[in-house]
């Protein structure tokens, strides 16, 4: 619209300008030919005056008054003579003299009409007379307030060195006037082809105008008076990435404010919040309403500031949280949950980043809602993984499949039980690690369908195989409502079998809810299933996880193994977590078994399980006990 | 659009009213002329010309009247007949002429030039004075 208008703008100032130019010229034709013409006719005037001049001197030698006084044949023959100069153009002709008083009186007059009587006082209405008479040199007039007449020409008639009279020529207005009539209509033309541009211009932006309008009607939410879908879909044509910060809006259990308070409720509070946010952005930002209770705020980006984008995510979180809605007299507490893409330009479009938002905003809900959620490096479109929508692909054509860890009891060298080890399949036929696509997916949809998935193939081959099966999950699984309450559904589905599962969980993650996931895991034990805790003895390693986390089984971590026969330390390390466990009546596997040397000292050290690479790789199938160490 | 349209009815309204009112170069010249022979006193004149006559009565102080022995002064334009002891103002050299014993001035057109013109010794007769300001206009004889 902005282009259109300058369009229009620069349209209207060349057609004005060309108009203004075309004027200018016309008069300056105009002015140009009446020039040329007054020269032309004034050195006619000048040579008449000069012919009057000489035949008044073949008559008149001492005193032109008093002799023509005396002559009054004289005066009608020379009256006769000026009376043969009168033209269309040279209106009046006559020769005045100055009495002792100064005034202008005729002496002769060879007008056809209006013709003055000898000796008759004339109103000649201009200084110069008197300076003609003075300087006895001819002089122009030009007889601007005058209806009738265009130009005077005054040449003194001069006797003896005095100025005896002047021989006065009216030049007709009719000359310049036929000019101005011939260049009238061009005027006129310009005058109307500038009219009639000027009201195309108007219905064509009063057009322009409705267009806008109609098209800015199309793009308004009426509920929420904000910008719709339609909306974004142009203004992602003309984003440019580098200008704007993204924010998405999910208002928190806003299903719940529709089933208590009705769906008027709902609607209400859709308006205040749009509002609220409207309120708190500024003008260059682009509010929209992106689904039911979702908004995209673009917040155009400030150089000095880059965090602009969380202030503003941050304050809006702020305000409505502390906002009460009123309804019908019901009062309403909201929160807000928000997601932030921090660099537009790290995604390939505009659509990823939003998709990076959104995945932002799932991770605030999951931890609790309430909260902006951002990564400051947008990271995943930096490392060389996967896309989501292959992984997806590969879920939805079976490609995603399990390998099989046996994980040996240390005494017996028989397999005790499996670990099962997600993996893809890619086009080419080449396995894909969760390394390379778990974080892609992480808190979307995918890895719920993924898990899903994978519950599936486990309790399938448990099934098959009657096999022990452990696998992996986070904790952030155990806390997250879709998924664990997907845990729930899969194991009453087979709760017969349930007991041959065990649940290994990362504990790499922080845990801030432990009373929760107490709860969860103690609910998931009711099946059958035996909770092992992956990795034990690194990272976040702390001995309070058993007051919170009913565990069954603890794996050592694969780091500690590895250098157990070499390190003193991680020997030590290892045999305490032994002892630990046998007094805590918990089960131990060592991982990343990988040389004999390992597992003897993993037999010495009483620990009942392990598995690694020196005992079994992982595969596809379920190796059986005939392939013992 | 229509405002546009009104406003400019208006202005051309205005317009035209405005020239109405406003007197032109000779309604101007009669207006000094009967302000410096009758000062702001109210003049009743006698007009041979219908069309002049309604030009003149738009001047103030001015009432016309269709006696000549009721009226102040007489405006002659086209009578040459006209027997009366009232002052005679003129509109054209001939009459001037004609008049020349008792008519106390003109005004005329001349070549598209205005002319005044004032008779003392008539003025004399009438007991009127012109002032200052238009006694460059008063002729001593004709």
């Amino acid at each position: 619209m902005k282009f259109i208008i300058k369009v229009y703008i620069a349209l209207f100032i060349t057609i004005l300008l060309s108009i203004v130019y075309l004027y200018k010229s016309l008069y300056q034709t105009e002015t140009s030919l009446n020039k040329n013409m007054e020269a032309l006719f004034v050195a006619q005037a000048r040579e008449i005056a000069s012919n009057i001049s000489q035949h008044l001197h073949s008559h008149i030698h001492h005193d032109a008054y008093l002799e023509l006084k005396a002559q009054p044949k004289l005066r009608e023959n020379m009256e006769h003579s000026l009376m043969t100069v009168i033209t269309d153009c040279y209106k009046y002709v006559y020769v005045l003299y100055r009495d002792k008083a100064g005034n202008y009186r005729f002496l002769l007059d060879g007008s056809k009409t209006d013709k003055g009587e000898f000796g008759e006082k004339f109103s000649v209405m201009s200084p110069k007379w008197d300076e003609v008479y003075k300087s006895q040199k001819s002089a122009i007039i030009y007889q601007d307030k005058l209806d009738t007449l265009w130009v005077t020409y005054l040449e003194p008639f001069i006797i003896d060195g005095r100025t005896e009279a002047i021989i006065a020529i009216d030049f007709s207005v009719g000359f310049p006037k036929n000019v101005k009539a011939a260049t009238e209509p061009m005027r006129d033309i310009l005058i109307y082809i500038f009219v009639l541009i000027g009201l195309l211009l108007l219905i064509l932006l009063y057009q322009t105008i409705l267009n806008y309008k109609t098209k800015k009607e199309s793009f308004i939410d009426p509920l929420t008076q904000v910008y719709n879908r339609h909306y974004l879909r142009e203004f992602l044509d003309s984003i440019n990435n580098d200008s704007y910060q993204l924010i998405m809006f999910d208002i928190d259990y806003f299903k719940k404010v529709n089933d208590h308070y009705g769906h008027d409720a709902g609607d209400y509070i859709l308006k205040e919040v749009a509002n609220l946010i409207k309120n708190e952005i500024r003008l260059d930002d682009v509010l929209v309403r992106f689904g039911g209770e979702e908004f995209l705020v673009f917040i155009k980006k400030e150089k000095k500031n880059a965090d602009v984008v969380i202030h503003i995510a941050e304050r809006i979180r702020y305000n409505l949280e502390k906002e009460e809605f009123s309804f019908n007299d019901m009062k309403i507490f909201l929160t807000l949950s928000a997601g932030i893409a921090l660099h537009l330009e790290h995604f390939t479009s505009i659509h990823e980043a939003i998709k990076h938002a959104d995945n932002m905003l799932y991770i605030a809900k999951r931890e609790g809602r309430n909260r902006v959620v951002y990564s400051k490096s947008d990271t995943y479109k930096h490392l060389n993984i996967r896309e989501i929508n292959d992984i997806k692909e590969a879920i939805e054509t079976d490609n995603l499949f399990c390998e099989f860890q046996p994980i040996y009891n240390v005494r017996s060298k028989k397999i005790a039980k499996y670990e099962a080890l997600v993996r893809l399949r890619d086009n080419d036929g080449g396995v894909v690690y969760p390394k390379e696509f778990l974080e892609t997916i992480a808190h979307t949809a995918v890895y719920r369908d993924m898990t899903k998935a994978i519950l599936n193939s486990v309790f399938e081959t448990i099934k098959q195989e009657s096999v022990y099966i452990s696998l992996n999950l986070n904790f952030s699984d155990i806390l997250d409502d879709n998924i664990f309450e997907l845990i729930i559904d899969e194991l009453t589905s087979h709760s017969s079998i349930a007991e041959w599962l065990t649940i290994e969980l990362l504990e790499y993650e922080p845990l801030d809810e432990n009373r929760i996931v107490k709860k969860r895991l103690e609910e998931i034990k009711r099946y059958g299933v035996k909770i092992a805790i992956d990795d034990f003895g690194s990272g976040y390693a702390n001995y309070d996880i058993f007051n919170f986390v009913p565990v069954d089984i603890i794996k050592i971590d694969a780091l500690l193994i590895k250098k157990i026969d070499k390190s003193e330390l991680s020997y030590s390390i290892v045999k305490s977590i032994a002892t630990l466990a046998k007094e805590l009546n918990v089960e131990v596997v060592a991982e990343f078994v990988a040389s004999k040397e390992i597992l003897d000292i993993i037999e010495e050290l009483d620990i009942t399980y392990a598995q690694g690479f020196y005992l079994a790789k992982p595969q596809e199938e379920i190796l059986h006990d005939d392939n013992t160490v | 659009m229509k405002k546009l349209l009104l406003i400019l009815l208006l202005l051309l309204n205005v317009t035209v009213m405005a020239s109405a009112k406003g007197l032109s170069a000779e309604q101007k010249i009669y207006a000094s002329v009967l302000g410096a022979l009758y000062g702001e006193s109210r003049v009743k004149l006698w007009c041979d010309d219908e069309k002049k006559a309604e030009m003149l009565s738009l001047l103030n102080n001015i009432a016309l009247t269709k006696d000549k022995s009721d009226a102040d002064i007489l405006f002659v334009f086209h009578s040459l007949d006209l027997e009366s002891d009232k002052p005679k103002f003129v509109g054209s050299y001939a009459l001037l002429k004609h008049y020349k014993n008792d008519v106390i001035g003109g005004f005329y057109w001349q070549k598209g030039r205005p002319n005044l013109l004032f008779l003392r010794s008539n003025l004399k007769k009438q007991h009127l004075e012109v002032g200052a300001a238009l006694e460059k206009f008063v002729e001593d004889s004709f």
